[in-house]
């Protein structure tokens, strides 16, 4: 498989960087990256759930244009997730970016999917992380043209909260003693899978950021627009398999 | 919402360092494995699910919480309750994936109840109550709250139809919204025939394996005890079986003949293991669920617990954070045990202490340090008389010996009888010496 500069660069950061840690008595320890030890079911052998619809907001595209969330959630399978421009942490935003890569690679490679794939990062600082940070910072992901992997911020962070809140996702910041706000930002990373419709169909922790299932999951969404352009493994059993779970 | 304070706060400096989302081997009551948030260090709070009794309080099931931080004035004592507002057998509870939200049911009255101990883990609040699980599954008795990314799989025990125990799983997301359903197994899978029931489920995601037990229906534990014992046609309503379900497909795979009740589930996490362990309740045995050379999973039954012939009743474990010891409660006896699992294949006891007329759930903190007891079954099968002690008891584990740290009495309190447990930490110890200005 072709692998991106990107990738590497996130490689990279990945070994050099340190883990940052909670104080007190919460303590989370250190992270651990994802195993797989099983054969993905292949796509179209089963359904994914429908989890939630996402609520419409708007943001800021890395040009500094007012941009509706819907529009980045709807009509392509979308892979959402939140990051900020510094993160460090091994096993936090780099460690997402070097799952993306891997993905935007297994995706670019798939003829069925030409088109019908982007990616979705949205900042969870929109005070430092501004449309040039987010500019200059996408530049290394977006170098393929053909392929819309889109970097959002927001104006302003109470137009972030409501996005943060729909989509689950928390965040805190660390203050110091004096109680006020340290560069410690704690997020429990997660991305969205989201058919063209705009329904959230999957969410990944960090024990679930398992590329080659992932892959199979947005061919698993492909598949149900698409009946006539499958890709290539598996048989599918949607339809049994929407009675089973009878949403 | 506070975190959104502290976010603002946050966003105005420069520079931000990550902490991510937290994978780890284990979990300090044994909740979802990939969880943020877990705590390896002191516990602050010990939030325990109580069922309402008659004439006892307000009657109602509550959410108590008592303070177990060892420097506290208030350590050991009940420092907030919250009443539900009715009483619905009161059972067990788990964790969303942010550990934010505590999803708390009623086996009665299958009502599931959302508290926020993010916000303030000193004083949970009761932000939803879900009651739409009947009409949306069929299903009854909301068992056990596992956390999913972004949704909670609900094992159940029945289903309102005839209130036996074929039942099945539900998922919701965290907004608490109905999602899917997936019905236990009743068909023949691999010649062994499933029974539909439903108790606990357990997720081991490096495996993608889902594995679930079986128990009874409403119909039984909602009956007095010593009335279903002594009916051979209720005694032949217990589950046999342990199903194994493709997590991703939410398929079942493989049914294993696990007869007697299995209960509670537990996954060694640490990399390299490939088992779980559980309890059967009525054969008092406690079961290995092995991979084997050729990929498949066999169960296998590796203990006995206590003396199986006198029918002590395992009714819940906890098992260490590297899945090399487990504690097992006996209902009938009142006796807490910690089996050695260093060869899963050959649980050795290593210890036994009578710690109550009646025990049921047990929890350890995850450095093993610390151990709780709570002394609740169900209404209708708790002990009466004055063997109907309520109680959660605090113990000090040095490896050798559980030395008592503290005990509350649910009923000198008249608070009711205390069941399932979950540890919470303060925030503002995380956030060191920052708590005013998180206000």
């Amino acid at each position: 498989m072709r692998r991106t500069g990107v990738a590497a660069g996130a490689v990279a950061t990945v070994l050099f960087a340190a883990a940052g840690v909670a104080s007190g008595s919460e303590d989370p320890g250190r992270a651990t990256a994802p195993r797989l030890e099983f054969r993905p079911p292949p796509p179209g052998s089963y359904h994914l759930q429908k989890i939630q619809s996402i609520a419409d907001a708007v943001l800021l595209d890395s040009t500094g244009l007012s941009v509706r969330l819907s529009a980045l959630t709807q009509g392509k399978i979308t892979l959402l997730t939140f990051f900020y421009t510094y993160c460090v942490d091994p096993l936090g935003c780099p460690f997402a970016r070097t799952t993306l890569a891997d993905l935007h690679d297994r995706v670019a490679g798939d003829r069925a999917l030409a088109g019908r794939v982007r990616f979705v990062s949205v900042s969870l600082d929109p005070t430092h992380d501004t449309p040039a940070a987010i500019a200059s910072y996408g530049q290394a992901f977006t170098a393929d043209p053909k392929f819309e992997w889109r970097f959002v911020t927001a104006r302003r962070v109470p137009e972030l909260l409501p996005v943060l809140d729909d989509f689950g996702q928390d965040v805190s910041v660390d203050l110091d003693q004096e109680g006020r706000a340290t560069r410690t930002l704690h997020h429990m990373l997660k991305m969205f899978l989201i058919d063209a419709r705009g329904e959230v169909r999957e969410i990944y922790s960090l024990a679930f950021l398992q590329p080659q299932v992932m892959f199979n999951d947005i061919k698993t969404l492909a598949l149900e627009t698409s009946p006539s352009s499958r890709p290539d493994s598996g048989t599918p059993r949607s339809s049994a398999l929407a009675d089973r779970s009878r949403q | 919402m506070r975190i959104h304070r502290r976010l603002i706060l946050g966003l105005g400096i420069a520079v931000i360092m990550s902490v991510a989302a937290i994978g780890s081997y284990a979990d300090e009551t044994c909740n979802s494995p990939y969880m943020s948030g877990l705590i390896k260090g002191q516990e602050d709070f010990v939030h325990v699910w109580t069922l309402g009794v008659p004439g006892m309080g307000d009657g109602s099931d509550k959410l108590v919480t008592i303070d177990v931080t060892p420097a506290s004035k208030t350590y050991g004592k009940v420092i907030h309750k919250i009443s539900v507002g009715g009483r619905g057998e009161a059972h067990h509870m788990g964790f969303t994936d942010d550990r934010k939200y505590l999803w708390a049911g009623g086996l009665d009255d299958s009502k599931i109840y959302v508290f926020d101990v993010g916000t303030s883990p000193s004083h949970p609040k009761l932000v939803k109550t879900i009651d739409d699980l009947p009409a949306k599954t069929g299903y009854a008795g909301p068992h056990t709250y596992y956390a999913l990314p972004g949704r909670m799989l609900i094992g159940n025990l029945s289903n309102v139809a005839d209130k036996g125990g074929v039942t099945g799983m539900a998922v919701y997301n965290n907004k608490g919204d109905f999602v899917a359903k997936y019905d236990m197994p009743a068909s023949t899978i691999k010649q062994i025939k499933g029974d539909g029931y439903g108790y606990d489920i357990a997720v081991n995601p490096a495996k993608n394996a889902l594995l679930t037990s079986s128990f009874t229906g409403w119909n039984n534990y909602m009956r007095d005890l010593g009335e279903v014992v002594k009916d051979p046609e209720a005694m032949k309503h217990f589950g046999n079986t342990m199903v194994m379900w493709n997590l991703k497909t939410m398929e079942p795979e493989q049914i294993l003949a696990v007869p007697g009740a299995p209960l509670e589930i537990r996954w060694a996490l640490p990399e390299g293991q490939n088992w779980a362990i559980t309890a059967a309740a009525l054969t008092s045995q406690l079961w290995l669920i092995k991979r084997d050379a050729h990929g498949s999973w066999a169960a296998k039954d590796v203990a006995a617990i206590g003396d199986p012939a006198k029918i002590p009743l395992p009714v819940d474990i906890s098992i260490t954070s590297d899945a090399k010891g487990l504690w097992v409660n006996t209902f009938m006896d009142g006796t807490t045990h910690y089996f050695d699992l260093t060869d899963p294949e050959h649980p050795r006891q290593t210890y036994a202490k009578h710690t109550g007329a009646q025990v049921n759930m047990v929890s350890q903190s995850w450095d093993g340090r610390r151990v709780y007891i709570t002394s609740s079954l169900l209404s209708k099968w708790d002990k009466t008389g004055k063997d109907n002690e309520q109680f959660l008891r605090a113990f000090h584990w040095d490896g050798h010996e559980l030395n008592s740290a503290f005990e509350v009495d649910f009923t000198q309190e008249r608070l009711g009888r205390p069941h399932h447990m979950k540890f919470t930490a303060n925030p503002q110890r995380v956030a060191s010496l920052t708590g005013a200005s998180l206000r």
